[in-house]
C-alpha cells in the first residue's frame, strides 16, 4: 500500500530540510526534497532524488546512498549536512 | 533573474570585469533554488496583492521584493585576491558581506554579519544573502529591506513552523527589519546604494565605475530568460 510522508527537518546548521515522499512496502517510492539549503554547484539535488527511489527507509542504507551522493557529485553544502538529508527522510511522519 | 546569472556566467569566462550590480523590483516572491514553490508561497495572498513569483538560481530562502528593496549583487572571477582561497561559501558570504555591513553601519544602522548568509541588527534581520561558485565565477547577492512593506512580506511567505522555532518569535515579520525603521526616518535606496558603494570601495580598496551590460552579458540574460526564467517549470516547480 502506498503511504505519504512528510518532513520538515531543521538541521543543527541552521537551514530547513523538507521531504515530501510515497513509499510503499518500506521503500521509496517517490521522493521531493526541497528547502533553504545551500548546495554547490545547484543543479544536482536532482540525481540524489533519483538514487533515493527504491531505497529503503533504513538509516544504513540512507547513509550510504546520500554519502555516495556526496562523494560522487562533489557537492558541497551550507547550512546542511548528509546526515541531514538522512535524518529528514526518516523522520517523515505519515500523511493520514 | 536572467541578468542575475548571466553577469557570473560572463565574469567566470573573464569576458566582464569584476562587477557590482545593484537593481529591484515590483512586488516579487523570489524563491531560493531548492525551494518548493507549493511549500512556500501563499498564492492567494499573491494574487490579492499583485505579487509575481520568480526562482533565482542560488540557494537559500525566499524573499520578498518591491520597490523599498534594495538588492546587490557581486560577481568576480575564481582566484580573486579578495575571496578567501578556498571558495569556502561561508567564508564568501562573511567577506562579501563586508561592504555592505560598513555601508549600513556608516548610514547608523548597527548591522552585523550572522551566519549563514543574514546582515542582522540586534538579532532582526535587515538582509539576506546567497551566492554560488561556479562557472569560474563567485557570485554573491543580498537584499537588502530599505523600506519594504513587511505586512506584504508576512502574508505572501509561508513560513513552516520548524523553521521559527529556534527563533522564539512567531511570525516573519517579526523578526526582520528595515533600514527606515531602524533610522527613525525617511531613506531612498538610492542613499543605502551611495552608502554600500562607499562601503565597497573602503573594505575591498577598490573603485566602482557606472557601466553598462556587455552585449554578450545582454544576450545571455536574453537567452536564459527565454528558456528558463520566462517559464513556469522553473519559477513555480514543486
Amino acid at each position: 500500500m502506498m503511504v505519504r510522508r512528510t518532513s520538515d527537518y531543521k538541521a543543527p546548521g541552521g537551514k530547513l530540510v523538507r521531504v515530501r515522499m510515497e513509499e510503499k512496502n518500506g521503500e521509496i517510492e517517490t521522493i521531493r526534497i526541497s528547502g533553504d539549503f545551500f548546495l554547490v554547484p545547484e543543479d544536482q539535488l536532482s540525481k540524489l532524488e533519483k538514487m533515493l527511489i527504491g531505497a529503503p527507509l533504513k538509516a544504513r542504507e540512507l547513509k550510504l546512498l546520500v554519502d555516495r551522493f556526496f562523494v560522487a557529485t562533489r557537492v558541497k553544502g551550507l547550512g546542511v549536512s548528509p546526515d541531514d538529508f538522512v535524518q529528514a527522510v526518516l523522520t517523515a511522519t505519515v500523511v493520514e | 533573474m536572467a541578468v542575475e546569472e548571466a553577469i557570473p556566467r560572463t565574469v567566470g569566462k573573464g569576458k566582464a570585469p569584476t562587477t557590482v550590480r545593484f537593481w529591484h523590483n515590483a512586488n516579487t516572491v523570489v524563491l531560493g533554488c531548492f525551494q518548493s514553490a507549493q511549500l512556500e508561497v501563499n498564492f492567494d495572498a499573491c494574487k490579492q496583492t499583485g505579487t509575481q513569483v520568480v526562482r533565482r538560481f542560488t540557494g537559500g530562502g525566499a524573499v520578498y521584493h518591491d520597490a523599498g528593496n534594495l538588492n546587490y549583487a557581486i560577481s568576480l572571477r575564481e582566484g580573486h585576491p579578495v575571496i578567501p582561497k578556498d571558495d569556502n561559501l561561508q567564508l564568501v558570504f562573511r567577506r562579501l558581506s563586508e561592504g555592505t555591513v560598513k555601508g549600513l553601519r556608516d548610514l547608523g544602522v548597527s548591522a552585523e554579519f550572522e551566519p549563514i548568509n543574514d546582515i542582522q541588527v540586534d538579532g532582526k534581520k535587515v538582509s539576506g544573502a546567497a551566492g554560488s561558485v561556479r562557472w569560474g565565477a563567485v557570485f554573491h547577492h543580498g537584499c537588502i529591506l530599505v523600506s519594504s512593506d513587511l505586512t506584504i512580506l508576512g502574508k505572501v511567505l509561508n513560513v513552516s513552523r520548524a523553521k521559527l522555532s529556534d527563533k522564539h518569535v512567531a511570525s516573519v515579520q517579526k523578526r526582520v527589519t528595515t533600514v527606515r525603521e531602524e533610522l527613525a526616518r525617511h531613506v531612498t535606496t538610492f542613499e543605502v546604494q551611495d552608502a554600500i558603494v562607499k562601503g565597497i570601495e573602503e573594505c575591498y580598496g577598490v573603485h566602482l565605475e557606472n557601466a553598462d551590460l556587455t552585449k554578450e552579458e545582454l544576450a545571455l540574460a536574453q537567452e536564459l530568460y527565454d528558456t528558463k526564467y520566462s517559464r513556469s517549470e522553473w519559477n513555480l516547480s514543486p
